[in-house]
């Protein structure tokens, strides 16, 4: 099997850990990733698809084509990017008028949209593709931790095109998550937005941080160990905006943030390191900790 | 204990216990009033103060009732229960009398007044000619407004701008700060019974909003990154070291690494007239 890996800018320009832990796990899986030369930003849907629809599908649809020369379906590990090509793709395999459109633009690019290929998501992938069984089969070292699960908003969403599991009360990242031996603990509107897309995180930070401080408040009275989510974006949210929750609120929120690249990437049997945790603003060590003394505990017995 | 009190009580440690006692039928109401008041965030507008004002005797109200709700479960005679619950009624019509005379809108002058020269049909028919016909079958069921968690904190009001929109009131939306407090996260569309693109509404309305002028900076600042490198979040020097130590390339495989590729990006924007709706100057490489 081969995928073109598709990388967006959060995760490679920010928390190369995630790309790091995936090429990894897809490598130990004997699926091939292809890199998309010369893709761009997906581009950003707050900004991009806020101001300008035509400019939001074109950009979109050129980073399609490469995947399209490379005759490969895309995978992305970020829900904005996955938003920003499924919502494009999935538009103009569907309305011919705006193909058009939008292959004026790209012919200035040399380039055109055919509608051969699909756009999924890694989680989708991990699931649907690879199955659960063959994920336990690598997991090396059990994760006893007690993980809040956060989907996002795009990656179900809006669930009538997207199709990958109910919007309201899916299962998809929680089976995901325990193949790795951590637990899924239930939490107050588990399906909220982080508070960052939208463009609201750049434009007003005030109300992300509030979004950011209720799921913080629910996650903490359910009393997990780490967060673990499928986006870039909601990662960068949990960490950075973390501790800016912390300032503007004058809380000690300390909850650990994985995605869940990375959250696999400890099943694996990878290092802190090889994971980049400890660039996280929101130090990994608490998870870290319980998960090797749990280890040492059961190797005791 | 004084209404005064009650609401004091609010504000400090008591609130918790208060919203954990209320009844299963209270559920609804504890997620408007959970948050602490200093959550609302600054606007600069001055076309959402009046809601704002109206929001927060709303939740004043609603809160009243509450703690109207856990008094009734801790008394435990049930004559004083019953007076107890009058006099509270009593005291919070009172209450809210007042402070309704203060914010009724329809007092004001003309400045609120709505007329049919408000009305722009061309704004109406934007959005059904972008195939988001849906909104005309909206009846202002308020579902959407209801899930909303941007509503429970901001002056967004979901179903207000999809009536809006069907209304053609294109000033009212395109000015409106609140447009940009969506972070489209489909609640309301996941729920709408009707199944109206209302995030497609959104986007649209903003997109029309835009192209009057109003963009944030910081948005436009996103833009423009895109254009100079590429991604809306470029690469930095902290960052290609994390690469280098993991045994990636220092530079991801993207326009990063392949400058004619980013050649393909800026044309898409200047064909698009992206370049000029945020104003970024191509001779000079920044933002006018």
């Amino acid at each position: 099997m081969e995928i073109a890996y598709f990388l967006g800018c959060i995760m490679n320009n920010r928390y190369p850990g995630i790309e790091k832990a995936t090429r990894i796990l897809f490598d130990k899986l004997d699926i091939e990733l292809k890199d998309m030369e010369g893709a761009s930003c997906c581009p950003a849907p707050g900004v991009f698809g806020s101001f300008d629809k035509k400019t939001w599908a074109s950009i979109a649809a050129r980073n399609i084509t490469i995947a399209e020369d490379m005759g490969s379906d895309i995978m992305t590990e970020c829900n904005g990017c996955f938003g920003s090509l499924f919502e494009t793709n999935h538009m103009l395999k569907h309305d011919d008028e705006m193909k058009n459109e939008i292959n004026e633009v790209l012919a200035e690019a040399g380039r055109e949209f055919k509608g051969t290929i699909d756009v999924n998501h890694f989680a989708q992938i991990l699931y649907n593709d690879v199955g659960l069984d063959k994920l336990g089969e690598l997991v090396a070292n059990p994760l006893n931790l007690n993980v809040a699960v956060h989907y996002g908003c795009h990656f179900l969403r809006p669930s009538a095109e997207i199709q990958i599991d109910n919007a309201e009360k899916p299962t998809i990242l929680d089976e995901l998550v325990e193949t790795t031996g951590a637990k899924s603990i239930p939490y107050k509107d588990k399906m909220m937005c982080c508070g960052a897309g939208g463009g609201l995180r750049s434009r007003d930070i005030d109300v992300t941080a509030s979004f950011t401080k209720e799921k913080l408040d629910n996650m903490t009275a359910a009393g997990v160990d780490a967060i673990v989510e499928v986006c870039p974006f909601c990662h960068l949210q949990f960490d950075v905006g973390q501790t800016e929750v912390n300032k503007m609120y004058g809380t000690d929120f300390s909850i650990p943030v994985f995605h869940l690249a990375q959250l696999l990437g400890l099943a694996m049997g990878l290092g802190a390191d090889e994971l980049t945790l400890d660039s996280h603003l929101i130090d990994a060590a608490p998870a870290l900790a319980k998960i090797v003394e749990e280890a040492d505990k059961s190797a005791g017995e | 204990m004084s209404v005064f009190k009650r609401l004091k009580a609010l504000f400090t440690g008591s609130q918790n216990e208060v919203v954990e006692d209320i009844s299963d039928e209270q559920v609804l109401d504890q997620n408007k009033s959970d948050k602490p008041a200093d959550l609302k965030p600054k606007q600069a507008n001055s076309n959402t103060k009046v809601e704002k004002k109206a929001d927060s005797s709303s939740s004043e109200k609603t809160e009243a009732k509450k703690i109207e709700v856990a008094e009734v479960e801790e008394s435990s005679s049930k004559e004083t229960k019953e007076e107890k619950v009058k006099d509270t009624k009593k005291e919070n019509v009172k209450n809210t009398k007042e402070e309704k005379g203060d914010n009724m809108t329809l007092l004001n002058t003309d400045e609120n007044k709505l007329t049919l020269a408000d009305v722009d049909p061309d704004f109406t028919a934007v959005f059904k000619n972008a195939g988001i016909d849906s909104v005309e079958i909206c009846f202002q069921c308020g579902t959407c407004s209801g899930g909303c968690p941007s509503g429970r904190r901001t002056p967004y009001r979901v179903r207000q701008l999809v009536r809006k929109c069907l209304m053609g009131l294109k000033n009212d939306v395109i000015t409106d700060d609140a447009l940009w407090m969506c972070t489209t996260c489909y609640t309301c569309q996941e729920r709408c019974p009707r199944e109206i693109k209302i995030v497609e509404i959104v986007k649209m309305a903003r997109n029309i909003a835009a192209q009057n002028g109003f963009m944030a900076d910081a948005h436009k600042a996103t833009g423009s990154f895109v254009i100079k490198t590429g991604h809306g979040v470029p690469i930095n020097d902290a960052t290609m070291e994390l690469r280098k130590r993991v045994g990636l390339d220092e530079l991801p495989p993207t326009v990063h690494s392949f400058p004619e590729a980013l050649e393909e990006v800026r044309k898409i924007c200047e064909v698009t007239g992206f370049n000029d709706l945020i104003g970024f100057n191509k001779e000079t490489g920044e933002l006018e």
